[in-house]
């Protein structure tokens, strides 16, 4: 019996302390690294700021950027989907708006909290070159997310450590010049602690801070403008950045302007800003628009959802003779005799009937329905056909074949290749613009230079008359469609000029036509007609749709952002 | 096995062999009848007999023998034989279960001494109706618990909310007890059931724990509840045999009323009249076509289900074992679902020595499930697919969309949802160990100390492959497979200190208990595309270079104490009160211990001597308050980083903020509870009310989106306490003996609940919590101060713009100005949807949303009639819920006449489209005034068709005729005739056959959303998605004892 009371005393003390000591409730993840323990090493830091390259842009570059960029911009339209966005009544709850507004404040908050972290955690093993070269990284970001958010909503709170307002995040609408001006200081910041030359191939650079700069101080010139008279000191900043970016940075325009988007282009020699996509499962961090704008899966991978996406009217009627005036000023004889470009910019860009891509495999059936693949023979609507897309080219990569073939691969929803956000050409039209000032045109020969090494790489002859602000503006459109530029290129003259900025939207065809090659295959010109029975053709934008309103949810769960904005306190 | 040997080993005692003499009786029961199979054994040997089928016995017994009497249902008794030779002994009714002891948290109470909230629900309830997942068992019967089937899926998750909504975003679902192991529960958000490795033919009883003072003894997991399973234990005696069969058909759902080929024939037409477009050669007459097919006559099936259950019980008096298995073999309704169970389960008791008592629970299961109707939307797609389309082509193959120049719409067609879900595998395989050992010592009468070790080792694994296929348009180019297997373990080690003792009228119960717990999980996934052939599905046969991996893994600790004083004076007082703290790893380092009290008590007015009323056999007044918790999930104080791949290898980025003062979330709860027993207990009625306040909600932080915290790649905001919710409530049950001779009994209960759930504050006056789904439209549920979580949030619609006039006198959407939109055909035009102006401003902008619909119900309630008569058992069951809505999602997407232009059926109220027409004056009316379905137009600045309005919603109330059960026991003079069979049962049964309810889909009860997409942090709730629905089942089943 005692045996028994030695036995249960023995048992219970054995057991009554299992799990008794501190060790065993101190948890920490073990399926995860956590911040304290990261940013050791200059490698780490520069992994620690990759992310900001891909994935915080993703709700944005996914869809709303094209979608605001170039539907509302009216270089682009879109037939049965986003007539929100196409018919410029883009609402506070439209999926393009509050999809940018998000993944913008996503790129603010990643990138003040890896500042913070970096501040806190980066020991001595961290080099000062690269930790200041992390942070200016941080701050071209979130200043390149501030430039979209004024530009599309205006006055937005300005935040820059958002961990001290974690328990009470009450921030007030800051004005559009404070924005701006935040802009321009981080933009400064990042020009003097970037390195010069990538430190990575496709890490930002002090050119990339200065091209931004450029692009800055263009817009900036006409904020606050007053009689549609642009500030002078910033235009001659916006032309001396580009000065310096054009002279110094060591990069060059591509010869050919298809090689821009023949893939494999990242990171090439014109460019100063990309988005980094990599083929990954990894949804986040895979280029998806591609998937949205390819017109069918018979070049894609069982994506290829973009079928109704198309060059606006309007769009195609910029590149010289597509769209002949067989009779002068009369509309309704546009497009009835086969017009033809000597612009390189339309193929690499759009697609019409009989463009030839070999770089691309297309499935196609006979008349029994079977399948085989050929180089893609941009498909031609049929006679009796009275409606069609010019469907886009531009960041189209095609099959996993096809880029297998180079070395990558691709899958649905998983696309390699990058997104600019800042190409060389862009300085060579700031330079231009910039020069042209408040002027009517200018003869000055290097802003007509620089607009020539643009106009003329495209294929295009030397552009010699005086040039006004309808040519580079036009140019522009032409260079950059589908880059999700058109837009802000309408906010820029928004500032200065809102009536120009209306009349060119409400004047913009928006509708739905059809294309008729001349022949096919291998044909010499196309014949365009607008659809008749299709009657949605014209935006309507004024001050009251211009910009986008601030999500809904967002004002109702932050209900001071109905104030009136204040003014930022730099602290200086 | 082994184990059970040895157990046997020590308890073979040793014979002796004194003067024996043979001794013979008639064992009975309460009515006297004979009853055959019981065991008599002599005690303190393996000497035994059986009693014949009349009840006769006969055994060889020494006059100080004492034999032991035993049969399951039953009190053993033990007589002493002395120097008699004929011992007839009457059996009672083992009332323990019910009426003596139940068991509760840590321990078990006389039922007397309970002096809070809990139900019961035996195995005889259980039996009666066909659960193929434990849950199912509880629904109708408890009080206070809502259930909701979220898919009618085999094998499908359940949602169950005892006592409302207690977290805004953690689970509701309560902890489960399984013989010690503590399993929380969870809604899988992909639609399969974390519960249903268990077989229900093995439990006992189940409790349902539901007041503070039965709660609170498991602190920080019982705030949503706690549900105690009691498996079956051996009973000493003759082993008993056990085989039943169960054979079920499961029907077909009624159709929804979508359209036929000849009105989707005129639908085009009338589409491309309108819109533009060339009308299809095939289409030009309609009333030349036939009916077309008819997708959900070919998706849904009658189905069988099979399940085979044996058990074995029996033992000495010193060693007794239940050794069961099951085999349930499930087919859907649906194709592309399914649901196979095998289990076997050990329990084995054995008194070692007179102070030892030694114990084993073992289980092990084995699931397989087919998962791809959910996870595909073949439902959905069904409901969607064109009647034009054929499911197989005319060589056999999948049909699907054709283009062609005048039929551009079926590119947008869904894939075949029959073609799909015949070759896509979507399985989900798990295997789980369930089980545990214990030592009891008795160390002084009523004193004893006890240690059990409970272990759960679970592992899954999951197989997705889709591969390549063309069926017309639709066609996928790249197969794709996806591996993921899991490993969970858990263990606790419990040691718990009893003391019983009854000193004069004074009664006590007292229980320390120290307990440690530690899980971990790891994940593996692997998934790899380009597979050249779809024969052969693993890894190996995909492309290298289009794979990837994933991992995961995590673990975390849990120690406590508590303890319990359950004090009793002449069963008139019952004082109870309890103690626990819990220490939890997901704490830092001033935070880690949670304290949660609780005490209660009741009085027995009928037991005192002033109270002298002999209708009442039973008056009692109980009070409980007590403290639970919830302690989160892991990880919240650590600032963690999350990979990804980038352009220069792998990059991290911070996952979540960091919260170092994260702490313990408290649920207090106030119970007062009435029980009243009349005429000697024939009326039992028992009632609650209860009002439960929770402070210190963990929940992510409720930021603005310019905090960065939602979105692709975000910082996920902090977890915080934040944030404050009340639920009220009551619920009351009936239980009454309506009739009850010797031949015929007739038993009913009812039952009926309520309970309202506001929140009382957030971390921000303004802040609320949306649930987005994007994938169903931007469909938004919220959660904001003052209301009842995830309500349904759109605008309010008003009818159908009849005149130019009316739309003058309108509030219309306007821009971002504020100034309307212009009053034409291609703006907003006659037709068109009139919403509500909420806020009264003149215009309808985002701010005119409002909640439209509350999924949560008013009332929930059951009822149960029990008859028997001779050898039959009648069972009806009624489960009602009434006042929650619906959001019907499947009504708004298919009501909608454009969807034809994607290629898309609908239902037939779609062409009852707002048909445009001039009157004499010429203004513009309706032909068809009295509609609600929207115009056509290619695309609206009014959204007709994009926003969400109350339209939609509809009432999901419902009784429904859940569950009728005839069982038949074959008369012991029938079986007479042979000895092999004791006896026998046939029964019919009948399940969800009949339903009353205005609701317009499948099924009302709707639950939560599964499928593809969802999470549990946006998982919808009451959205009818094209939810997998229950249907009528029919089913046979024999049971044989042998």
């Amino acid at each position: 019996m005692k045996n028994k009371y030695i036995l249960i005393g023995a048992f219970a003390a054995l057991a009554m302390f299992t799990g008794c000591s501190d060790d065993f409730l101190e948890r920490p993840p073990t399926g995860s690294l956590v911040d304290a323990n990261f940013y050791k090493t200059d490698a780490q830091v520069l992994a620690g700021t990759a992310p900001l390259y891909s994935v915080v842009w993703k709700d944005y570059v996914d869809q709303a950027n094209f979608k605001l960029g170039d539907f509302r911009g009216g270089t682009v339209f879109r037939a049965w989907g986003d007539r929100d966005d196409v018919l410029f009544n883009t609402t506070s709850v439209t999926a393009s708006n509050t999809n940018a507004y998000r993944a913008f404040y996503v790129v603010i908050g990643q990138a003040n909290l890896i500042m913070t972290n970096i501040n806190t955690y980066a020991g001595s093993d961290v080099s000062e070159a690269v930790k200041n070269h992390a942070l200016a990284e941080a701050r071209f970001m979130r200043a390149t997310a501030y430039y979209h958010l004024v530009s599309n909503y205006g006055a937005v709170p300005i935040i820059e450590d958002n961990v001290a307002i974690l328990n009470n995040p009450v921030v007030n609408r800051h004005t559009v010049e404070s924005v701006w001006e935040f802009i321009t200081r981080d933009y400064e910041y990042a020009a003097a602690n970037l390195m010069s030359s990538a430190i990575e191939p496709g890490r930002l650079t002090k050119w990339s801070a200065e091209g931004m700069l450029a692009r800055t101080y263009l817009t900036r010139a006409g904020v606050g403008s007053t009689g549609g008279v642009r500030n002078q000191e910033y235009l001659d900043k916006a032309k001396d950045y580009a000065e310096r970016v054009i002279t110094m940075s060591g990069k060059s325009l591509l010869s050919n302007y298809e090689d821009l988007f023949l893939f494999p282009y990242d990171n090439n020699n014109e460019s100063l800003f990309e988005l980094q996509w990599v083929y990954t499962t990894d949804y986040a961090s895979a280029n998806t628009m591609v998937s949205q704008i390819t017109y069918s899966n018979d070049i894609a991978n069982g994506d290829g959802w973009g079928g109704d996406i198309s060059a606006s009217w309007w769009m195609l009627s910029l590149y010289d003779g597509l769209i002949d005036k067989g009779v002068e000023n009369d509309p309704s004889d546009d497009g009835v005799k086969p017009g033809f470009t000597l612009d390189e910019r339309l193929k690499a860009t759009f697609m019409l009937p009989g463009f030839v891509y070999p770089e691309i495999t297309q499935t196609v059936r006979n008349a029994a329905g079977v399948e085989s693949e050929q180089d893609l023979v941009f498909p031609d609507p049929g006679a009796t056909a009275a409606s069609s897309y010019a469907n886009i080219k531009k960041y189209v990569v095609g099959k996993a074949e096809d880029l297998q073939a180079k070395g990558s691969n691709a899958s649905s929803q998983r696309y390699p290749n990058n997104t600019y956000m800042l190409r060389l050409a862009e300085m060579y039209l700031i330079y231009a613009e910039a020069t042209l000032g408040n002027a009517a045109s200018t003869q000055d020969q290097k802003a007509l230079e620089y607009f020539n090494a643009v106009h003329m790489r495209a294929g295009l002859p030397a552009f010699e008359d005086a040039l006004t602000w309808d040519d580079i503006f036009e140019e522009r459109m032409k260079e950059f469609a589908m880059e999700s530029r058109a837009w802000y290129d309408l906010v820029s003259l928004h500032y200065y000029n809102p009536t120009k900025a209306y009349d060119i939207i409400n004047s913009q065809d928006r509708g739905l036509f059809v294309v008729h090659p001349n022949r096919m295959p291998n044909p010499t010109g196309w014949t365009f007609a607008k659809t008749s029975w299709f009657t949605e053709r014209m935006a309507v934008a004024n001050s009251g749709n211009f910009q986008l309103a601030i999500p809904a949810s967002e004002v109702s769960q932050a209900p001071w952002l109905a104030d009136e904005p204040v003014t930022y306190d730099f602290g200086d | 096995m082994l184990l059970a040997i040895i157990l046997m080993q020590v308890t073979s005692g040793l014979a002796q062999a004194p003067a024996r003499h043979p001794v013979s009786g008639k064992v009975t029961s309460p009515d006297g009848q004979g009853l055959p199979g019981v065991s008599i054994i002599i005690k303190g040997t393996t000497n035994g007999v059986a009693s014949d089928v009349e009840g006769n016995y006969t055994i060889e017994a020494a006059n100080t023998d004492v034999l032991v009497v035993s049969y399951i249902g039953f009190v053993t008794q033990e007589v002493t034989v002395g120097a008699r030779t004929q011992l007839n002994v009457a059996l009672k009714e083992d009332q323990k279960v019910l009426n003596e002891v139940v068991v509760t948290g840590y321990g078990e109470l006389r039922r007397v001494d309970v002096p809070g909230a809990q139900t019961t629900i035996s195995s005889k309830a259980i039996e009666k109706t066909v659960n193929t997942t434990i849950e199912q068992a509880i629904q109708g019967r408890a009080p206070g618990v809502y259930i909701t089937q979220n898919t009618g899926a085999p094998g499908g998750g359940i949602s169950v909310n005892i006592r409302g909504v207690n977290s805004i975003n953690g689970s509701n679902e309560p902890l489960y007890v399984i013989d010690g192991v503590q399993i929380q529960g969870s809604v899988s958000p992909s639609g399969s059931n974390p519960l249903s490795t268990l077989n229900p033919s093995d439990i006992e009883s189940m409790e349902v724990l539901q007041g503070p003072s039965a709660t609170a003894i498991y602190g920080s997991k019982a705030t949503n509840g706690v549900v105690i399973v009691t498996t079956k234990r051996g009973k000493s005696g003759e082993v008993r045999v056990n085989y039943t069969y169960l054979y079920s058909l499961q029907t077909a759902p009624k159709s929804l009323d979508v359209m036929s080929l000849q009105q989707y024939a005129q639908m085009e037409n009338e589409y491309k009249a309108i819109a533009g477009g060339t009308v299809r050669e095939e289409f030009l007459d309609p009333s030349l076509l036939g009916e077309g097919t008819n997708w959900q006559k070919e998706l849904f099936t009658d189905a069988g289900m099979q399940k085979h259950q044996v058990s074995l019980s029996g033992g000495s008096d010193k060693t007794t074992y239940y050794l069961s298995g099951e085999n349930l073999n499930q087919e859907g309704i649906a194709l592309g679902s399914g649901f196979n169970r095998s289990s076997v389960r050990l329990n084995l008791d054995n008194q070692a020595r007179k102070w030892l008592t030694l114990g084993a629970n073992l289980s092990f299961s084995q699931t397989d499930e087919k998962l791809s109707t959910n996870q595909n939307s073949i439902i959905t797609s069904a409901i969607q697919m064109g009647p034009q389309i054929a499911v197989r082509n005319l060589n056999g193959s999948y049909g699907g969309g054709t283009v062609t120049a005048t039929n551009t719409a079926e590119q947008f067609a869904p894939a075949n949802p029959i073609g799909l879900a015949n070759i896509t595998t979507n399985e989900l395989t798990r295997r789980q160990f369930l089980g545990g050992l214990n030592t009891t010592f008795h160390i002084l009468p009523g004193l004893d100390f006890r240690s059990s070790f409970n272990t759960t080792i679970s592992y899954s694994n999951s197989t997705y492959y889709l591969p390549t296929y063309q069926f017309g348009y639709q066609k996928n180019e790249n197969a794709t497979l996806s591996n993921t297997d899991g490993i969970n373990t858990f263990w606790s080690w419990n040691q718990m200190l009893q003391y019983d003792k009854q000193i004069g009228k004074h009664h006590i119960n007292a229980m320390f208990t120290h307990e440690s717990q530690e899980y971990a999980w790891k994940n593996i996934t692997a998934q790899r595309q380009g597979f050249t052939t779809n024969e052969v599905i693993d890894l190996n046969a995909g492309d290298l270079n289009q794979s990837s991996t994933a991992g995961g893994q995590g673990t975390g600790a849990m120690e406590s104490y508590l303890g319990r004083i359950n004090y009793n004076y002449a069963d008139r007082y019952i004082l109870q009160a309890s103690f626990r703290t819990d220490g939890s790893s997901n704490f830092g380092a001033g935070n880690k211990w949670g304290y949660f009290p609780a005490l209660s008590a009741a009085w027995r007015v009928t037991e005192e001597p002033f109270f002298n009323v002999p209708f009442f056999s039973d008056l009692r007044l109980r009070y409980e308050t007590g403290l639970t918790g919830n302690q989160g999930s892991s990880g919240n104080i650590y600032g963690g980083l999350t990979t990804g791949p980038s352009e220069w290898g792998t990059s991290f980025r911070p996952a979540n903020y960091p919260n170092p003062n994260f702490q313990w979330e408290e649920t207090k709860t106030n119970n007062f509870g009435i029980n009243i027993g009349v005429l000697e207990n024939r009326i039992q009625l028992e009632a609650d009310y209860y009002i439960k306040n929770t402070d210190n909600l963990i929940m992510p932080s409720a930021l603005p989106w310019y905090m960065g915290t939602t979105g692709s790649g975000s910082v996920s905001a902090p977890t915080v306490n934040a944030g404050s919710l009340r639920n009220k409530g009551w619920s009351f049950s009936v239980n009454t003996i309506n009739i009850n001779n010797s031949a015929f009994k007739w038993e009913s209960n009812f039952n009926l609940s309520h309970f309202k759930t506001t929140i009382t504050s957030l971390n921000s006056a303004t802040g609320f919590y949306d649930r987005i789904n994007w994938w169903m439209n931007n469909w938004t549920q919220r959660a904001a101060i003052g209301e009842s979580p995830w309500l349904f949030y759109g605008y309010v619609e008003e009818g159908i713009f009849q005149s130019v006039e009316e739309l003058q006198n309108s509030a219309l959407p306007a821009d971002n100005n504020g100034e309307e939109y212009a009053i034409a055909e291609n703006s907003i035009w006659v037709g068109d949807v009139k919403y509500k102006d909420i806020n009264g401003d003149g215009i309808i902008t985002g701010d005119d949303q409002t909640y439209i619909g509350n999924p949560w119900p008013k009332y929930f309630a059951g009822l149960t009639n029990s008859l028997s008569y001779k050898g039959f058992d009648l069972s009806i069951l009624i489960t009602s819920t009434i006042g929650n809505d619906v959001y019907n999602y499947l009504r708004n997407e298919n009501s909608n006449p454009n969807n034809i232009n994607l290629g898309r059926n609908m239902f037939v109220s779609a062409l009852d489209y707002a048909q445009l027409t001039t009157d004499a004056e010429g203004n513009t009316i309706l032909a068809n005034p009295g509609t609600t379905v929207a115009r056509i137009a290619s695309s609206s600045k009014n959204g007709n068709y994009s926003r969400h309005t109350n339209k939609y919603v509809e009432d999901g109330s419902f009784v429904r005729l859940k569950n009728v059960t005839l069982n038949y026991n074959l008369p012991a003079t029938l079986l007479a005739r042979q000895k092999f069979i004791k006896g026998a049962r046939v029964g019919v049964s009948a399940q969800n056959v009949w339903t009353i309810t205005g609701y317009s889909g499948y099924d009302p009860e709707v639950g939560s959303y599964v499928g593809a997409n969802a999470s549990t942090e946006n998982a919808a709730i009451g959205v009818d998605y094209g939810r997998y629905p229950l249907t009528p089942v029919y089913s046979f089943n024999i049971g044989i004892d042998f």
